[in-house]
């Protein structure tokens, strides 16, 4: 909580702020389940369907998931004891699971007697309402404020609908359907984009350290790098194809080792160029971080350069080069998508095949990993950053 | 003023050299140089429409930001906003993990071909960095500077105006370069989507292996953006000077 130094703001609004945002949040909510539609039915993956709304799709679980969720959101607003709010969690779960299983079922309903190219997609409603209660589940999370509840609750949620989608309970959704039907594809692809990502983090990093090294010229070193930023990256996609087709013409041997102008050589190359910049910059700070008190007692003692570098700079600089490791690696995992316009492979591929197709449940096939990794990467390398930070600046 | 005239004189000098370089003429020079078989050129014409309507939907993407990203984040640095700071930099944390390329996706079944899925996800994108790149500038102002404004009597929108943004002023414009930077890349990437910007040229020129196409839209779309940074970085400079 932030230190209330100065005056608070009146009381009546610091009452009233909790209510007005609850009403506002199961106003939301009900209007999302109630007046959006739930599913879209289509007479095949392709076509324009019509809207399905709670009354057929949810039935009698629709109070339940309100009651389930209104009283999450009661006990949120009413207390502020971490055992509410711990109960505010579980009822939200059990909110989430009873949409997920009314969703699943509702579509298995409605499709039978259909043809097999039938397809049942959610609707606005059905993403309005999860993301609600997504959003509820994670205030409950920070008021209970335990350290690792928000990982607990995120593999639980991992794990429930793993189980929940391995039942069959939602198999008749259009989105169960398609990743049913390219499996292998969407596997294959998260393995590529991992590697892609990869591959353009390690050679930025490598980069990024060889071009901290030269005492003289950091000047220009940083002018290039900010300079690179500024192109767009499907000009430097572009750019880098152009050049990699001209330099296999040039040199034959090179086709030999494997590499060709569109595919994953240029993709690589093209990311680690914007991972370069926050890599460097974290780095040259990092190695700055010690005071000039500490680097001469470090001297005085008699520790070789190599000694300062390792046990003094790197170990302070830790969590700046974690944050740096954070922002290079989150980047890198967004800007690999834009790699399968070159040939590169990667989730990029699904989501472009959906984007041609006009097939939006392909489009989030690949988007939906794209998006978990970005997540996961952010958060889970911003908990080593904090550990980092107090471990070495306690 | 001088020194914060240099960069934008390298970026205009590399901004006029990829303009160059998009002419049709000298990109069929460069494609033949790399070896490419000779295809037909874009037009100047055609570049110059295509550059005027990447302008117009990265502007208007930019505005919109900037008046959402920097209004939401005056208010979410208010002090009666405190309690909720933890909910929107977990927001913006968050919408951060999504590419562009994603939003411009997940927009096409829902707004269909052509500029407005560009538009919004340049929107939904752009928003994040500038709330957070304003609250940041906001917090980067000293408490004391802000307590000592108090102290001497002015109000609220007093020390917001005459304290708090004058002294974020360099950060925020910070904040801006990355946005119009974003807002260039993201409509270029809008070619995806079926809008006509200067990107269109890349993506056409990839699929059909028109590299002379491809090279023109690529030095474009980077001339684009190198001579809007620095027209930015320009008119902030003279701003600056102009002031007393």
């Amino acid at each position: 909580m932030p230190a209330r130094s100065a005056t608070p703001p009146s009381i009546g609004f610091r009452l009233l702020l909790p209510i007005l945002a609850t009403a506002l949040g199961f106003g939301a909510l009900v209007l999302a389940l109630t007046e959006m539609p739930l599913l879209n039915l289509a007479g095949n993956r392709l076509a324009q369907g019509r809207p399905l709304f709670a009354g057929l799709v949810l039935g009698g679980l629709l109070p339940v998931i309100l009651a389930l969720s209104g009283l999450a959101l009661g006990l949120l607003m009413g207390s502020r004891r971490r055992a509410s709010a711990g109960a505010a969690i579980v009822l939200l779960a059990g909110a989430v699971l009873a949409l997920a299983y009314g969703l699943g079922d509702g579509a298995a309903r409605s499709l039978g007697g259909l043809p097999p190219a039938a397809r049942a997609s959610l609707g606005p409603g059905s993403w309005f309402a999860a993301a609600l209660l997504m959003t509820g589940v994670g205030l409950a999370v920070r008021r209970a404020d335990r350290p690792g509840l928000g990982w607990l609750i995120t593999l639980g949620g991992i794990l429930g609908f793993g189980l929940l989608a391995n039942s069959g309970a939602v198999g008749a959704l259009s989105l169960a359907v398609e990743y049913a039907a390219r499996r292998e594809a969407v596997n294959a692809a998260i393995g590529e984009h991992l590697i892609l990502s990869g591959a353009a983090l390690g050679l930025a990093g490598i980069g990024a350290v060889l071009l901290s090294l030269p005492r003289r010229g950091q000047g220009v070193v940083a002018m290039v790098l900010t300079g690179v930023q500024v192109i767009p990256a499907v000009a430097l996609l572009g750019a880098l194809v152009a050049v990699t087709a001209g330099l296999l013409r040039a040199l034959p041997i090179l086709r030999d080792l494997g590499l060709s102008a569109l595919g994953p050589a240029p993709a690589i190359v093209a990311i680690a160029a914007y991972l370069a910049l926050p890599l460097w910059r974290g780095l040259a700070l990092a190695l700055r971080s010690p005071d000039h008190a500490s680097l001469e007692a470090a001297e005085a003692m008699g520790l070789s350069p190599g000694q300062i570098l390792i046990r003094l700079r790197l170990q302070l600089g830790a969590p700046i080069l974690v944050g740096a490791l954070r922002v290079a690696a989150v980047q890198s995992l967004g800007l690999a998508t834009l790699g399968a316009l070159v040939g590169a492979g990667g989730l990029g591929r699904i989501v472009f095949d959906g984007m041609a197709q006009f097939a939006p449940d392909l489009i989030l096939l690949g988007a939906i990993p794209v998006v978990a990794l970005s997540l996961g990467t952010e958060r889970g390398l911003s908990a080593v950053e904090a550990a980092a930070r107090r471990r070495w600046h306690a | 003023m001088r020194i914060s005239l240099h960069p934008a004189l390298g970026f205009s000098l590399s901004g006029l050299i990829l303009a160059i370089a998009s002419h049709p003429a000298v990109a069929s020079r460069v494609a033949d140089a790399l070896g490419e078989p000779a295809r037909r050129p874009l037009e100047t014409v055609r570049l110059l429409d295509l550059a005027g309507r990447h302008l117009i939907l990265a502007g208007t993407g930019l505005a919109l930001v900037a008046l959402l990203g920097i209004g939401l984040g005056l208010l979410v640095t208010r002090r009666f906003a405190a309690p909720w700071r933890p909910a929107v930099d977990g927001l913006a944390a968050a919408a951060q993990a999504v590419p562009p390329v994603v939003v411009v996706a997940l927009a096409l079944p829902i707004l269909g071909f052509g500029g407005p899925p560009t538009l919004l996800a340049l929107v939904a994108y752009g928003i994040m960095p500038v709330l957070r790149g304003t609250v940041g500038a906001i917090e980067g102002v000293a408490p004391e500077v802000r307590e000592a404004g108090r102290a001497i009597g002015l109000n609220r929108w007093q020390v917001l105006l005459r304290i708090e943004l004058p002294l974020a002023a360099p950060d925020l414009v910070e904040t801006l370069r990355t946005a119009l930077v974003l807002a260039i890349a993201t409509a270029a990437v809008g070619a995806l989507a079926g809008a006509a910007t200067l990107g269109t040229p890349i993506v056409a020129g990839l699929q059909n292996q028109n590299t002379v196409a491809m090279l023109q839209g690529t030095a474009a779309t980077a001339a684009l953006a190198f001579l809007a940074d620095a027209a930015l970085l320009t008119a902030v400079a003279l701003w600056r000077a102009t002031r007393p």
